[in-house]
């Protein structure tokens, strides 16, 4: 076997040739079996010295180039590149780094050369069995997946899908809308959430590059960016099923509610007229706020950040909607008393001040009580204990309405499993940075919008929805190639023994088991040749295509020398 | 713990292939697995049986370990579910192994009932096809001994998971709420020999499964077991001792690198101790691969280097990759030792090594199907005792200190 190595040292301007020796690495580095040259240069990540690796690599018809410069981090790609513009194939090379490793690492000049001189004879030994790897190149899939049909899920939607992209929106219940749909109205005035909600509907119904898919799930997502391949289970039933294929996906599953049962103070599920917020919206839908008996009720007592404690975050809309419910209740029922006990009131938008003065001044009484109201029977009515700075009180009310807190929807975490995506300590779906990437999420590809990051208003989650959406337009344009990992795993037949143990590390999800061979199977589009299964088959039946045994055993040889 | 006792005034042997037999004729199963007497030699084999009349041949207990119960499992059910219902009857450490073999999915126990029994151990093979009438006659009197005859294999003298493996404690990285019946148990019903005077032996469920077959067998586990519980007890404590003194010494004698090497010097890579381990479970041996054949140049690099170079080539490095591969899962049944023919003890030397790495990890092979094998599991806490700390972190430092 005659390989023509080439050797190129660089000096990094002052960083390498101040530190090492490097004419005594040549000249060590020249004399090795299958080195054919051995030079150094001033600056070889310059126009200049990319010039001069590429005609080298022609003159002196390398078969294998090693470089000892800096970090791969830096340049490996820079070099890789200028071995693909020369005709040879980029995997034929290998960077050594010596500045990071060596010259920036060891004060001792001598020290420093003999630890690089080894480094580079072990790269020497390790290029010499590197094999040449093709590239692949696929397009990227423009297409997007949205999962849940809300306010958020639908904004994303309409934000994303036209001529070039198709959106796929996946909704677990029967019809689309979300909460947003149950809301009687929104703030301040307007109109209901209902009109708002089923003009987006119907512009999602009638836009032809959206598919939509009711009563339906996500069952499995794997992939990567430009590339997920992704199964629904469709119309409730575990049988049928479709996959599809994005380029990214949209997490919007919006909330669930906390269950005011769970904290026995508050008498839900056991007294009468104790009501959550949903159930009174329910009754403002239809127009009528009545009591059990059929009757309007003479007092409500609206009870905030039920749940607060327990969830331990605030959940942000509560204190303007029960305002606005104490203000519907004033305007439509003449003599009614309301009064909202709170503990902390959370007024963020510049609209919100004015609106809870107007509120205050209809004759709503705001409570400001020490700790969490306890509700109580009290003959046919209801009492609310309550203590203002140490001192017990309590009102007589007819009825009651609890604000719970929200919580991260049905299956948040299931979901958080499929795609490989974080949760935060309250239970919602972690965003990269809260201020600085709130909507992306530490899988490329992968984003969280609205309710399913956290409590958000409605504003709040169409800005997000239309932030992820940027993204997605940024990211997947249509026509754009990507190239697939080359340096990936491959599983050997006749060792494997089907044990799965790679599946269970596998991050990216890219292994699966073939039942009828009784092997693993690596999917090379999804495979990013981490490496994770190569260690941890028991068998030894996994090898990475750029890190073979003997690759890495020739290399450690000469490091250890 | 209740149990059903059984009468065996007509010897172990026949109240236990009368249960078999029974539980045969009731359906509760179509087929067993058991070891059995192979006719005109004096050798054993496992049957896959279902023909009653044939139980007659059937010996759960043999003297010897021909061949390991969780290899002869694996075999059966290594590509699928079995479509009719097996009882496995085993030894403890077969039952153990059968469980390591099923979470590297090497068996699928869909169908399988497990059955293990109380083990008083077994002779070594080559005793037993040097005079087999009287290794025979030896295996008999260790039901007296329970470990304490020299004529059974020096692995079994000190084993002391020779019955139920419940009885060693769920490790502490399991919580309580995870532990349903079927995860933690090894073998589905266990017969106990012990406490029963040679007269009795004791059923007792460990399982759902277990339960429900002695239901329909109208066995009511209504018997009390203490005599099984204590005699049990007495025999462990016993059998830890021994361990213990034997570990301390075999550190000795293989402690270091020359002791070490020493002790395989004699292997002539024939590999049978890799092909009988049923915790070996690879299709293709790492060393049995072409990858270890080298061009004729390098070997005399090699000889050149040492100045000569002895073949068998790599022997060490067989066994130590050996180890490190199936150490952690090593149940200790002894089935390498005996199919060494340099007599080179090769079990009692992976006991001592599994011993050491399975307490490091908190694990052990067989005890129940539910326990992750560790190095499928990673904790952030374990071993930072070997844990380098960075600068500054001053209490850590203190902490690892103390723990080195």
């Amino acid at each position: 076997m005659n390989d023509n190595i080439g050797v190129y040292v660089c000096e990094c301007g002052p960083n390498i040739k101040d530190r090492i020796e490097i004419d005594k690495v040549i000249e060590e580095i020249s004399s090795l079996e299958n080195v054919k040259t051995a030079k150094k240069f001033s600056l070889l990540c310059s126009n200049d010295g990319k010039k001069f690796l590429a005609e080298e690599i022609k003159k002196e018809e390398l078969t294998h180039l090693v470089v000892a410069a800096c970090s791969p981090r830096e340049h490996e790609q820079t070099f890789m590149n200028v071995c693909t513009e020369a005709g040879l194939n980029p995997y034929l090379f290998q960077l050594i780094n010596i500045r990071e490793q060596c010259a920036w690492m060891i004060s001792d000049k001598d020290e420093a050369t003999s630890k690089a001189i080894k480094y580079i004879r072990a790269g020497i030994n390790r290029v010499a069995l590197h094999k040449a790897l093709e590239k692949k190149e696929i397009e990227i899939n423009p297409d997007v997946l949205v999962i849940g049909g809300g306010i958020s899920g639908l904004e994303t939607s309409l934000s994303l899908a036209g001529k070039d992209r198709k959106v796929y929106l996946v909704e677990k219940a029967e019809s689309l809308g979300g909460m947003a749909r149950k809301l009687s109205q929104l703030l301040p005035q307007q109109g209901s959430g209902l009109s708002l909600i089923k003009e987006k509907i119907t512009q999602a119904e009638n836009n032809k590059n959206i598919k939509i898919f009711t009563s339906s799930e996500v069952n499995d997502a794997r992939g990567f960016l430009g590339n997920f391949e992704v199964t629904v289970k469709l119309n409730g039933t575990d049988s049928e099923e479709r996959e599809i294929r994005v380029g990214a996906i949209a997490v919007a599953t919006g909330f669930g509610l906390f269950d005011p049962k769970k904290s026995t103070q508050y008498g839900y599920g056991e007294i009468d007229n104790v009501l959550t917020a949903m159930e009174f919206e329910e009754m403002m839908n239809f127009g009528k706020v009545r009591l059990k008996n059929g009757q309007p009720p003479k007092s409500v007592a609206l009870i905030h950040c039920v749940g607060r404690k327990e969830r331990g975050y605030c959940s942000k809309v509560c204190c303007l909607y029960s305002i606005r419910f104490a203000r519907y209740l004033k305007d439509k029922l003449s003599d009614v008393s309301v009064t909202d006990f709170y503990i902390d009131l959370c007024l963020p938008d510049k609209a919100d001040q004015e609106y809870f003065e107007e509120a205050k001044n209809k004759g709503i009484r705001f409570v400001r009580s020490d700790e969490e109201v306890k509700v109580k029977k009290s003959g046919d009515k209801i009492a609310v204990e309550y203590q203002i700075e140490g001192k017990q009180d309590h009102i007589t009310t007819d009825m009651v309405v609890l604000a719970p807190a929200m919580i991260p929807s049905e299956g948040t975490s299931k979901l958080a499993d499929m795609l490989n995506i974080p949760l935060d300590a309250t239970g919602f779906f972690k965003e990269v940075h809260e201020i600085l990437d709130p909507v992306s999420t530490p899988i490329e590809g992968v984003y969280a919008v609205g309710c399913a990051l956290g409590p958000n208003n409605i504003p709040e989650s169409i800005i997000q929805s239309q932030a992820a959406a940027g993204k997605i337009f940024s990211s997947l344009i249509p026509g754009k190639k990507i190239e697939p990992e080359v340096k990936v795993s491959e599983i050997r037949e006749d060792f494997c023994t089907g044990c799965q143990t790679c599946l269970s590390v596998c991050f990216y999800g890219a292994i699966s088991f073939d039942p009828f061979k009784g092997i693993s199977i690596v999917n090379e589009a999804i495979c990013r040749g981490c490496g994770s299964c190569v260690g941890i088959c028991p068998s030894g039946a996994i090898r990475s295509k750029h890190f073979t045994y003997p690759q890495l055993y020739r290399e450690v040889l000469e490091a250890l020398r | 713990m209740k149990g059903k006792a059984l009468s065996a005034k007509e010897g172990i042997n026949k109240a236990i292939i009368d249960f078999l037999k029974k539980s045969l004729e009731k359906k509760c199963f179509d087929a067993l697995l058991i070891p059995a007497k192979v006719p005109e030699t004096e050798s054993y084999a496992w049957l896959l049986l279902q023909d009653e009349s044939l139980l007659e041949l059937a010996n759960p207990l043999p003297p010897v370990m021909t061949v390991q119960g969780g290899k002869a499992l694996s075999t059966v059910t290594k590509h699928g579910e079995m479509h009719q219902s097996v009882a496995a009857v085993m030894r403890p450490c077969e039952v153990r192994a059968a469980v390591e073999l099923f979470k590297l999915k090497q068996n699928n126990l869909e169908n399988i009932t497990l059955i293990s029994i109380d083990c008083p151990g077994t002779m070594p093979l080559s005793d037993y096809t040097d005079n087999p009438e009287k290794m025979t006659k030896a295996f008999e009197n260790a039901f007296d001994k329970w470990g304490e005859g020299d004529n059974l294999r020096p692995i079994c003298q000190i084993c002391h998971k020779f019955s139920l493996t419940s009885l060693f404690p769920p490790s502490p990285q399991e919580s309580p709420s995870d532990q349903n019946e079927k995860d933690f148990s090894a073998s589905d019903l266990h017969i106990g020999l012990l406490g029963g005077n040679k007269e009795k032996i004791f059923l007792m469920p460990c399982s759902t499964r277990g339960t429900e077959l002695l239901e329909k067998l109208e066995l009511p586990p209504q018997d009390s077991l203490e005599k099984w519980e204590s005699k049990v007890k007495e025999i462990i404590d016993k059998k830890i001792k021994k361990r213990n003194t034997f570990n301390k010494e075999w550190l000795t004698k293989i402690g270091g690198n020359e002791k070490f090497i020493a002790v395989f010097d004699e292997c002539i890579n024939c590999h049978n101790c890799m092909r009988v381990c049923p915790i070996c479970y690879c299709q293709q041996c790492y060393f049995d691969s072409p990858a270890l054949n080298l061009p004729p140049e390098a070997y005399l690099q090699r000889a050149e280097k040492r100045g000569a170079l002895r073949f068998p080539l790599d022997t060490l490095l067989f066994h130590l990759g050996r180890m490190s591969h199936m150490v952690l899962s090593c149940v200790s049944c002894g089935a390498c030792e005996d199919a060494c023919p340099m007599s080179i003890p090769v079990a009692q030397i992976f006991s001592v090594i599994g011993d050491q790495t399975q307490k490091d990890f908190n694990y052990v092979p067989g005890r129940n199907r539910g326990e992750p094998l560790p190095l499928q599991v990673f904790r952030e806490d374990e071993f930072s005792e070997v844990e380098i700390p960075s600068e500054g972190e001053e209490t850590s430092t203190g902490e690892a200190e103390k723990n080195v």
